[in-house]
């Protein structure tokens, strides 16, 4: 058969790739639409600062990229990773800042940990309480039938609540800002990053927040493509998540599954609020506030328009992260802070439609296909 | 059609990278305002400040601009000065305590242009090095006065059973109370009125607390007739506990917040729009006070009843410039946290202040 | 008006379709004269489905046109080809279940006035069409109380009410017992008498001898042939079909048992969760290594429940299950697949593969926790390939993609053959085959029929749990009748005779309980 002048289907990572390089455009042309709706004389340029993302702050303005990109990353790993094996965890927000309390009241009071490693400690309590409230939806599920959106959103509000009294009954609350104290001592380390993102401002070398949490990201994001490609636990869990029939049938402990990928997700997000958090004094703090962390929702445009790939994972955060730092430059021109918010907060969610998009490319790939025959046999070519 | 495709990708992505060319030569903003949280509208300081640099700014067609930091740290306040700055910015005014240290810091990094720094004064993050440079000054208010007002105006539209809930013991919340103490006092004594009595307590949060509600609810219901709710979002919870009947009050603080109930009799003022205004005209004019960390009263027009949004009984325009005439005359000197730590040592024949545990 | 020679009602000319990898239907040419009864017969994925899938406008051909009495027609979806009066009964019933039959037939073209249901003119009419054809049905009960066979009745009402006049029927007879095929064919003669045209998609060459008068083969995804059945035997038919002689008879040696049973079921009670009714009740017998015991029965009687029960995945709630000696009435699936227990589950979709897994992770599916599939926790790809590519070979199953190919996109038959390699590899001491030809071409049939013999001359136990009453009588050395949920009557694979056995599977003569 004469193949000439037919799309082959191209390989299954390339189609991924290429159907979430068309989501982004079509987020952008949608984010374009609400720019010259809402100003049309600096829309194009606006698109452009947009476009630009961390590049418009310099070195600077990239390391805030990956500052950003930090927690999403593991947030978009931890909805993910249970994307993948069948579960909805909207939990992450609630596994982050309990997380991220239990972090920082280790780094508090842990006086015993040696302080270069305050923050690594700090950093294991942080994974370990998320993995705990991450677990319990998962038990929930597990033993009682408990649907996980259910359970995940009760716990973040529990967590939530929970943690805000925590905070105020402790003492790392510090009452005049309503936020918990610096946790200079057990900040996660620069690594060195303060002097590769960093921009002069006269005699000021003026660092970005990126620390090393990136790297952490990044690592845990190669091994969750590990676990879930290569070992037999990821084989399980994928397995649970295709079809918990036949993971059943084959002897697949499908409950203590479940349990253990929401417990090992929730353990993700806790980091992330750890990663988040355990920041010097120039950083965050928790306040004491009845807001749930838009980094933990955040996960789920992250993980979609990944494809649930922990490696597409990390360039989808780093998009979102880079999308979302060119709306904070886009103050420079006559938009409304509000405004850049919605603009943004399009752009990235049309962007998540990539599933979407995949579909339609095949649908299209098809299609063309067909043309192409009818072309060959309208010239006379007889396909055999 | 290979190619075609590959073509008409390559062209959506140049079509949307093009106009970083156009981007080079972008319009600056003189005047600046960086939010601290919650939003411009926030109907407190940030609007505060803003309506005064939008008045001053329009009065006189300079350009100015705001801008939302990305998260609540140092970092990112100081981040979005920095915007400020890139994008022209001569003059930056930061409303809010949260500012004091990434002022600090700005104030080094860029001596050429102002910084107004409302309701605190530069300091260094680990509160060793207070400084304030030459392009800055810090402005915070004398807020005794202000709760002098509100309590002298609420006793003489009337009432003889007042409540004080204060966010936490710092100076700021101190002084609105003793100043409101203080101004009741006054009034007893001008209309020779004994007996009043006073709840006085510190919730120890700043926020909006089912506690807060069911405490002020509770002083309702012992027969309280207005609560002073000082501190962040706590007068909302004395403000909730209030629209539960008709004729208990509550005094709003820091802004007007008569906008937030229909239970807010007045609000025990700061005035920022004003002071905003002057920082700027002061600069405008060469007069900045750089280098100062002001304390302002009613001598500069900083503290202030919105009289317009009040909703008093008796109490009037008249009577609120009398006793306000005497605050700037100095005729009136008040006791703050320096004097005293315990409020019930306010108490006199005319009131009697029960710190409530 | 009719001027198609030879009264052609629907022609499909040379359509051609292809998949990814694929050549589904190649050049196919299908002519259905007005009034026939028109088999088409083919193994599985030789194309049947996806032919009679472009004629109800489920796909477009990539090639080739469609003529309804003689004028080329575009069916772009299955509303079109409801509008040119192609009606399809499909394999597996589209139906909504907790509505009532009469819903469901009229459902989509609700007689309606002012907005309102109007049920008593279409309660008529159907029941007028039900008298005609003898299509019985209760038209106020629930589909999911209903048997499969009044199921199919709907179906057939649904097509007859919105006056469809091409009958399409996907493997009909599949899913029916013995008397409800007799009916079946009835049905559809006076159908073809009241001058409706019919096309019945088989791999049962038997029915088409009984029923219908003329038969297009496809092989490959090209038509080999269009015949007039009373002239072709069936021998010609299955040649045809498979391109090669097919041996019916099986070579069966004597079983030799082993000295004690592989698989020992004491008094054996299943409940399903909802139901006072035990499916399974009380269920005794023993299966010895050498030989294949058949559980035979009409659908619905709790034979899937028993194997299910013994499998693992329901749990039995009295009596004993005992696998080699070992007693694994409480043990996990796991625990019992150790002591030598494969599975060949009844929904070969649901349980029986991780449909988006590739094959080689599918053929590995009982076996990737062991070395060398497993070595610390990571599992080996070559080992993977290598043990599929020798599954593969070894059973004869065909992928697009080899080792690497999606599961989801093998046809039944390879999924089943898939299945059936990966269970008889294992090495099973006992091997609970649950319909295991459903749904295949004879000649997969008689494939999976030699391994399963040839594992039992290996000297495992093999439970054969099937609706066929063939496959039952020429497979088994012993066959136990299941009705309601008991045995009703053992035989001698041997000596049993069909008609006997199939009135016990019926329900009739006496009860051993």
């Amino acid at each position: 058969m004469d193949r000439r002048g037919r799309f082959a289907p191209l390989g299954a990572g390339l189609a991924s790739a290429a159907s979430s390089i068309i989501a982004i455009l079509v987020g952008l042309a949608v984010g374009f639409a609400i720019l010259l709706a809402t100003n049309p004389a600096q829309a194009v340029r606006g698109l452009g600062v947009i476009a630009m993302g961390g590049f418009n702050g310099g070195m600077k303005g990239i390391g805030q990229v990956l500052y950003y990109a930090t927690p999403l990353i593991l947030t978009g790993l931890s909805v993910g990773f249970c994307f993948k094996t069948g579960l909805f965890n909207i939990g992450a927000p609630g596994q982050m800042i309990v997380g991220a309390f239990a972090g920082i009241w280790v780094g508090t009071n842990a006086s015993f940990v040696p302080p270069p490693l305050l923050w690594a400690a700090a950093l294991l309590a942080a994974a370990l309480a998320g993995t705990l409230w991450g677990a319990i939806p998962g038990l929930f599920k597990a033993m009682l039938n408990v649907h996980e959106v259910i359970a995940c959103i009760m716990c973040n509000y529990i967590g939530m609540y929970g943690v805000n009294y925590l905070i105020k009954n402790s003492n790392v609350y510090d009452p005049l800002k309503n936020q918990t104290i610096d946790m200079t001592r057990a900040a996660i380390p620069k690594a060195g990053l303060d002097n590769i993102f960093f921009s002069l401002k006269g005699r000021f070398h003026d660092a970005s927040s990126v620390n090393a949490g990136i790297f952490i990201a990044l690592i845990l994001a190669i091994a969750m493509h590990v676990v879930l490609n290569r070992t037999v636990f990821g084989y399980e869990l994928k397995a649970c998540g295709l079809n918990r029939f036949a993971s059943r049938y084959a002897g697949i402990r499908e409950k203590r599954g479940v349990m253990l990928s929401l417990a090992i997700a929730g353990g993700l997000s806790g980091i992330a609020g750890g990663l988040m958090f355990l920041a010097p004094a120039g950083g965050l703090h928790i306040t004491v506030v009845e807001t749930l962390l838009a980094q933990g929702f955040n996960g789920i445009p992250v993980a979609l328009l990944g494809l649930s790939n922990p490696i597409g994972i990390i360039f989808s955060a780093l998009f979102v992260a880079y999308i979302d730092q060119g709306g904070y430059y886009l103050q420079r021109l006559e938009y409304m802070p509000q405004i850049i918010d919605v603009i943004i907060a399009v752009i990235i969610y049309f962007s998540a439609f990539a599933l979407l998009m995949r579909q339609a490319i095949d649908a299209l790939r098809s299609r063309l296909n067909r043309r192409a025959d009818k072309r060959a046999r309208g010239a006379g070519e007889e396909p055999v | 059609m290979k190619k075609l495709l590959s073509i008409l990708l390559a062209a959506m992505l140049a079509a949307a990278l093009t106009p970083v060319m156009a981007f080079a030569s972008s319009q600056t903003y003189e005047l600046a305002l960086v939010t601290d949280l919650g939003t411009i509208d926030d109907r407190s300081f940030n609007q505060g400040s803003w309506e005064g640099l939008v008045q001053y700014a329009q009065e006189h067609g300079v350009t100015h601009k705001y801008y939302q930091p990305k998260e609540q740290s140092d970092d990112a306040y100081l981040d979005s000065i920095q915007l400020a700055v890139e994008a022209g910015a001569t003059l930056v005014v930061t409303p809010g305590y949260l500012f004091e240290t990434p002022v600090f810091i700005a104030q080094d990094m860029y001596p050429d242009v102002k910084f107004v720094l409302i309701d605190g004064y530069p300091h260094s993050a680990d509160y060793l090095e207070y400084r304030t440079e030459s392009n800055t000054v810090g402005i915070q208010y004398a807020e005794e006065q202000s709760g002098f007002l509100a309590g002298y105006a609420v006793v003489k539209d009337g009432f003889t059973k007042l409540g004080f809930m204060g966010g936490m013991a710092v100076p700021a919340v101190i002084r609105f109370g003793y100043g409101f103490v203080q101004g009741a006092e006054y009034a007893a004594k001008e209309m020779g009125v004994d007996g009043l009595t006073i709840n006085y307590n510190y919730t120890g949060v700043f926020a909006a607390t089912p506690e807060a509600q069911a405490l002020a609810a509770t002083w309702f219901n012992d027969g309280v007739e207005v609560i002073f709710g000082c501190g962040g979002k706590l007068g909302n919870s004395a403000m909730a506990a209030a629209e539960a009947s008709q004729d208990k009050w509550v005094v709003g603080v820091d802004v007007d917040q008569s906008g937030e109930s229909e239970r807010v009799i007045t609000s025990a003022a700061k005035a920022l729009r004003e002071l905003v205004y002057q920082s700027i005209d002061a600069a405008y004019k060469d007069e900045f006070p750089g280098g100062q960390s002001l304390l302002v009263g009613a001598d500069r027009g900083g503290v202030e009843l919105p009289m317009e949004s009040s909703r008093f009984k008796t109490f009037s325009q008249e009577d609120y410039d009398a006793i306000y005439a005497k605050l700037v005359s100095g005729e009136i000197t008040l006791k703050t946290d320096a004097d005293t730590d315990n409020p019930e040592d306010l108490s006199s024949e005319y009131i009697i202040v029960t710190a409530v545990k | 008006m009719n001027n198609a020679p030879d009264n052609f009602i629907i022609e499909m000319l040379g359509i051609t379709k292809d998949f990814p990898g694929v050549r589904a239907n190649d050049d196919i040419t299908l002519r259905l004269r007005r009034g026939e009864i028109h088999a088409l017969l083919g193994e599985n994925g030789a194309g049947k489905s996806t032919l009679m899938s472009i004629l109800f406008g489920l796909y477009r051909p990539d090639k080739g046109v469609i003529l309804k009495n003689g004028r080329a027609v575009s069916i772009s979806g299955p509303n079109a080809a409801n509008a040119l009066g192609i009606g399809m009964v499909h394999q597996h019933f589209k139906l909504v279940h907790n509505f009532t039959a009469l819903e469901n037939i009229v459902m989509g073209m609700e007689p309606t006035r002012l907005g309102l249901l109007r049920t008593d003119q279409a309660r008529r009419q159907v029941l007028a069409l039900s008298e005609k054809y003898g299509l019985r049905i209760d038209p106020d009960a629930k589909i999911e109380d209903s048997t499969v066979g009044a199921q199919q009745r709907v179906e057939i009402l649904k097509m007859l009410y919105r006056e469809n006049e091409i009958l399409i029927f996907d493997e009909p007879t599949a899913v029916l017992t013995p008397g409800e095929i007799g009916d079946l064919t009835r049905i559809m003669r006076s159908l073809a008498d009241e001058g409706k045209s019919i096309l019945f998609i088989t791999h049962k060459l038997n029915e088409i001898k009984q029923t219908a008068q003329r038969c297009t083969v496809l092989r490959k995804g090209r038509s080999v042939g269009t015949m007039i059945v009373k002239d072709t035997s069936v021998e010609t038919m299955s040649e045809l079909m498979v391109g090669r002689r097919v041996d019916f008879s099986i070579d069966k040696t004597p079983a030799k048992p082993s000295p004690s049973p592989m698989l020992r079921v004491e008094r054996l009670t299943v409940k399903s969760g909802r139901q006072q009714k035990p499916l399974v009740r009380d269920v005794s017998f023993e299966v010895y290594g050498g030989e294949i015991v058949c559980v035979a029965g009409v659908d619905g009687n709790g034979q899937s429940e028993l194997a299910y029960a013994l499998a693992g995945l329901i749990p039995a709630d009295a009596g004993r299950i005992y696998i080699a000696g070992k007693d694994v009435t409480r043990s996990p699936v796991r625990a019992r697949n150790m002591l030598g227990l494969a599975h060949i589950p009844e929904d070969r979709q649901r349980y029986g593969l991780v449909l988006d897994y590739s094959v080689e992770e599918n053929l590995a599916l009982k076996s990737y926790f062991r070395s060398p599939f497993q070595r610390r926790g990571f599992l080996s790809f070559a080992v993977m390939r290598a043990h599929a590519e020798r599954l593969m070979r070894g059973f004869d199953v065909r992928a697009a993609q080899g080792p690497a190919t999606r599961a989801r996109s093998l046809s039944g038959g390879n999924q089943q053959k898939a299945i059936i390699a990966r269970e008889i590899s294992e090495l099973p001491n006992v091997l609970i085959a649950v319909q295991p030809t459903r749904g295949l071409d004879v000649g997969a049939a008689e494939y999976i029929h030699r391994r399963l013999l040839a594992a039992r001359d290996e000297g495992k136990a093999i439970l054969l749990v099937t609706l066929d009453l063939d496959e039952a009588l020429a497979m088994s050395d012993r066959i136990f009748v299941i009705y309601e949920g008991a045995f009703a009557a053992e035989f001698d694979g041997v000596k049993a005779d069909a008609r006997e056995l199939g009135l016990r599977m019926a329900g009739s003569g006496k009860r051993v309980d």
